[in-house]
């Protein structure tokens, strides 16, 4: 079996690609924890040699027409078997790809962030931990390994989301985040089971083909495909199960940058484009999809609108961006939304890069104290973000502008205009709430002219210059390779697509020829948010108050995520605590406890009773003995 | 020959007497059991073991007659008295009687009683088809010695045992010091 | 009056009678001489046995002897643990003696 695993260099590099991680991390954890430099080169030379290997793969089968398959029997009882190995097509090579280049980017960068910390060799193992859950779900051939590592990938989340679980708020984050997604994950398993009862097998390539509908009723596949979605929901954030997001970026930022942002809450939409045949199958399911990403979208943005923290702008764009995803697959667009998918993971993962060394250099999280502390020093890290920003909201030539011209595109095509009208909103949302973090910290106001005293964030320590030099340019490196990414990617927008779709012929629609119109508007409307943007918080003597934040009630309303956190407390506490956990406590108490009780003092008090019986005189033995040898003979003799 | 033939016949005469002998025996045996002085209950033991002394007088054996009251009366009862004068529980307080356990036993003993009697009329005794005549002292003699020998010989040896027995629990090595 | 069934009637009497003394009586002693009548009333009853059913009326006066003897040793035995537990519980009543009282 090795020597034919040697033999096909395919094989090799994908078990490469998955597995090094995985040794790095038990290395790491097992033998060289005191061993700090050693725990960062030996993770990063293995997301290396993934890398490497993730390119290899892309390359030799850039002209891929079927997909590749390796399974090898894991677990067997009788006929059943469950099945691991590999699954190399278009979609799982991009992604692939994908993940190993911002792991790479990601963890160079925080040999800078994160030097000194004390948990530098954890870190570096939960990192590749990461990389390795989600590498094999990438190219995981059936739904239950993907599950498997879905379930990896959110424990790899929940550790490095309290990575510094000292601090009472990070660690409550990672609970937080760790319980939401597993509400959506046990949606997603009942659908598996509702798809294998149905089905018979979990495999991906055979969910994809035409057998499925078929051999199933529509409403088994719209039910299988509403559970499933529940995954979706759960891991990338969307409607209800949003509220995670925002708390995970208690996390330090390299994490943010990487896990949610770019790879794992991308996750779920890689599951949907990955099942995106299965799912095409039933209508009203994706209708539904199709609702659900746009309340998302549309929520997220207003909440990102009056954030003073840095980081959870990002996380809010991020959830409104990911509903942008499950918007364009859910109208039809596979190439749409995978497109989106792979800019996105670039210029989101260079905005939270960028946003680290700022937070890195003045140590607090609050842009206007960013702003005014001369952030607009570092030119790097501003360059940067400026240019992602721009991407974000979809400015030509850069990447997010193709991205979502494919997007909105899609949206046209789709008979119902009010989705077109919900996409286009919400490219001048994001483009407002982008350019008033730009602005806030171009054109800070000086101290005697705020209104707002500062609050949150830490302690304000005066960043004196830069830190040594070596680490910066440790952690500018990688802004600059995104950074170049994110202008040329979304030139190779047709040779991605030809490789997407070439290979497979998956039905996707399109329609980006007799739409342009909705190119002008879109353009046009971001144009005018970054104008607006710019008009609030840009321009000289501006009053740095945003036009929602003039309206208190709105301003409370998205400042408290739509109060879907105090309704999940509420629910949590009334019904969950206050109803189920009182009655089986109650149960617990009074009828399993007092049962066993009663069962005790029973068997005391008769034992109690039986004691008078052992009076110790000898006198009422005898008489025990010969009354109950009369009975015997009683018995025996005349029975 | 009897002065009495003529008023009484033989059989009436055998009949009286074991009537009389009855009545030893279960006059002793109540008066063994129901007084509380113990000196009482010793002579009515002693009344009583008379009385079955003659019991086995009717039932063909002489000899055993005699040893029976060589030995439980001559002996044990003997040796119950010397136990009772040595002890003198005499000067400490006679317990106080109650009646439900008077009861009870009075119960059991009944219960017994009938178990037992209805087991001797419901059981069809067959006598053995042939059956020796020799109810002589020496063929007793020579089958104890003989044939039963062993058993002869086990009881002495449990007879010293017993003696040994007794004196070890009653201390009188250990009493010898002090 | 001169058939079996009343002697061991008369046997089985004598038996009751001591199983009611042992109950009843208060002190060792007095159980003591209830067992001797059980005893005797045992006796009684092989002695009936012997006349009236056995082949060879020898063996049960040789019981009845024997059962003499045991009787005698009892005898020995259980005055010398009366003593001893007189000693003790410093009663005759043997009511005092309660230590297996669960």
């Amino acid at each position: 079996m090795i020597s034919s695993w040697l033999q096909d260099p395919t094989l090799i590099a994908a078990t490469l690609a998955a597995l090094t991680p995985f040794a790095a991390f038990v290395l790491i954890m097992v033998l060289f924890r005191p061993y700090r430099s050693l725990a960062a080169g030996i993770s990063i030379a293995a997301i290396t040699v993934s890398l490497a290997s993730a390119l290899f793969l892309l390359v030799r089968h850039w002209h891929i027409e079927r997909p590749i398959q390796y399974a090898g029997k894991w677990l067997i009882s009788g006929d059943i078997f469950i099945p691991f190995g590999f699954l190399l097509d278009p979609l799982s090579l991009l992604m692939l790809t994908i993940v190993a280049t911002i792991s790479f980017l990601v963890q160079v960068y925080s040999l800078g962030y994160m030097a000194g910390d004390p948990g530098f060799s954890r870190y570096y193992a939960f990192q590749s931990l990461f990389a390795w859950a989600m590498l094999t779900l990438s190219i995981s051939p059936t739904m239950l390994q993907l599950y498997v590592f879905w379930e990896l990938v959110g424990l790899a989340s929940y550790l490095l989301i309290g990575f510094w679980y000292e601090k009472f708020s990070a660690s409550e984050a990672g609970k937080k985040a760790f319980v939401m997604t597993r509400l959506g994950d046990i949606a997603f398993f009942l659908g598996l089971l509702v798809v294998l009862l149905n089905f018979g097998n979990l495999s991906i390539l055979e969910m994809n083909s035409p057998a499925v509908a078929e051999r199933l009723s529509s409403t088994v596949i719209t039910v299988a495909a509403l559970l499933i979605f529940g995954g979706v929901v759960g891991k990338s954030a969307q409607f209800p199960l949003l509220t995670w997001l925002p708390d995970a970026m208690e996390g330090p930022t390299p994490v943010s940058a990487l896990l949610h942002s770019a790879t794992m809450v991308a996750a779920g939409v890689y599951m949907f484009s990955r099942i995106f045949p299965f799912f095409s199958n039933s209508h009203e399911a994706m209708a539904i999809f199709l609702a659900i990403g746009t309340i998302t979208m549309f929520l997220s943005s207003t909440m990102a609108m009056v954030t003073r923290d840095i980081k959870q702008v990002w996380a809010y764009s991020t959830i409104s961006q990911l509903g942008f995803m499950v918007m364009g697959l859910a109208a039809g667009s596979y190439f749409a939304g995978v497109f989106h998918l792979t800019t996105h993971a670039g210029f989101k993962a260079l905005l939270f890069l960028c946003s680290g060394v700022f937070i890195h250099q003045y140590e607090t999280n609050d842009m206007y104290v960013i702003g005014r502390q001369g952030g607009r020093g570092l030119k790097i890290p501003m360059i940067c973000m400026t240019v992602a920003a721009a991407a974000l909201s979809g400015i030509w030539p850069l990447s997010g502008f193709f991205s979502k011209e494919a997007i909105m595109g899609a949206l046209a095509a789709h008979h119902n205009p009010l989705w077109l009208g919900a996409g286009l909103l919400g490219a001048f949302l994001t483009a407002y709430y982008s350019f008033r973090l730009i602005f806030l910290i171009l054109r800070p106001k000086a101290i005697e002219e705020v209104h707002h005293e500062e609050h949150g964030g830490h302690a304000a320590g005066h960043g004196a210059g830069h830190h040594h030099a070596g680490l910066y340019w440790v952690m500018a490196w990688p802004l600059i390779i995104l950074a170049a990414i994110t202008v040329v990617l979304g030139w190779c927008q047709a040779p991605l697509e030809h490789f997407l779709l070439g290979g497979h012929g998956v039905a996707g629609e399109h329609g980006e020829g007799h739409h342009a119109w909705v190119l002008f508007a879109a353009v046009g409307l971001a144009l005018s948010g970054i104008g607006l943007a710019w008009m609030e918080f840009g321009r000289k003597g501006s009053a740095q108050v945003g036009f929602v934040e003039r309206v208190p009630p709105l301003r409370d309303l998205f400042a408290n995520r739509w109060y879907l956190d105090l309704l999940y407390r509420r629910f949590l506490d009334y019904v969950i605590y206050g109803t189920f956990s009182n009655l089986f406590t109650r149960n617990d108490r009074r009828i399993i406890d007092g049962g066993i009780d009663g069962l005790c003092r029973a068997t005391v008090e008769s034992g109690r009773l039986l004691s008078f019986l052992q009076s110790g005189m000898l006198q009422y033995n005898l008489m025990a003995m010969f009354a109950a040898l009369a009975l015997v003979a009683l018995y025996y003799f005349f029975s | 020959m009897n002065p009495l033939q003529n008023l009484v016949p033989p059989e009436n005469l055998a009949q009286i007497g074991f009537a009389a002998v009855v009545t030893v025996t279960f006059m002793g045996a109540l008066i063994a059991v129901l007084p509380r002085n113990i000196l009482y209950n010793v002579l009515g033991l002693a009344l009583s073991l008379v009385g079955v002394a003659g019991l086995f007088l009717y039932l063909g054996s002489p000899f055993i007659a005699l040893m029976e009251i060589l030995i439980y009366v001559g002996a044990i009862c003997i040796s119950i008295v010397f136990a009772i004068m040595l002890s003198r529980p005499l000067h400490l307080s006679l317990p106080k009687r109650r009646l439900p356990k008077v009861g009870l036993a009075l119960g059991v003993g009944l219960l017994v009683f009938v178990i037992l009697g209805a087991i001797i009329a419901k059981t069809p005794w067959r006598r053995a088809p042939v059956r020796s005549a020799d109810w002589s002292t020496a063929t007793l003699g020579n089958y104890l010695l003989t044939r039963y020998d062993l058993v002869f010989e086990l009881i002495s040896l449990v007879l010293l045992v017993a003696i040994l027995g007794a004196i070890i629990i009653s201390g009188y090595a250990r009493r010898r010091p002090s | 009056m001169n058939s079996l069934t009343s002697y061991l009637f008369i046997g089985a009497l004598l038996f009751s009678v001591g199983i009611f003394g042992l109950f009843q009586r208060r002190t060792l002693i007095g159980m003591l001489i209830a067992i001797e009548l059980m005893l005797n009333g045992a006796s009684v009853n092989f002695m009936a046995f012997n006349r009236f059913l056995a082949p060879d009326p020898i063996i049960g006066q040789i019981y009845t002897l024997f059962i003499m003897g045991i009787a005698a040793a009892e005898t020995a035995i259980a005055l010398s643990i009366i003593l001893a537990l007189f000693r003790t519980i410093r009663s005759i009543n043997i009511e005092r003696a309660r230590e297996l009282r669960g």
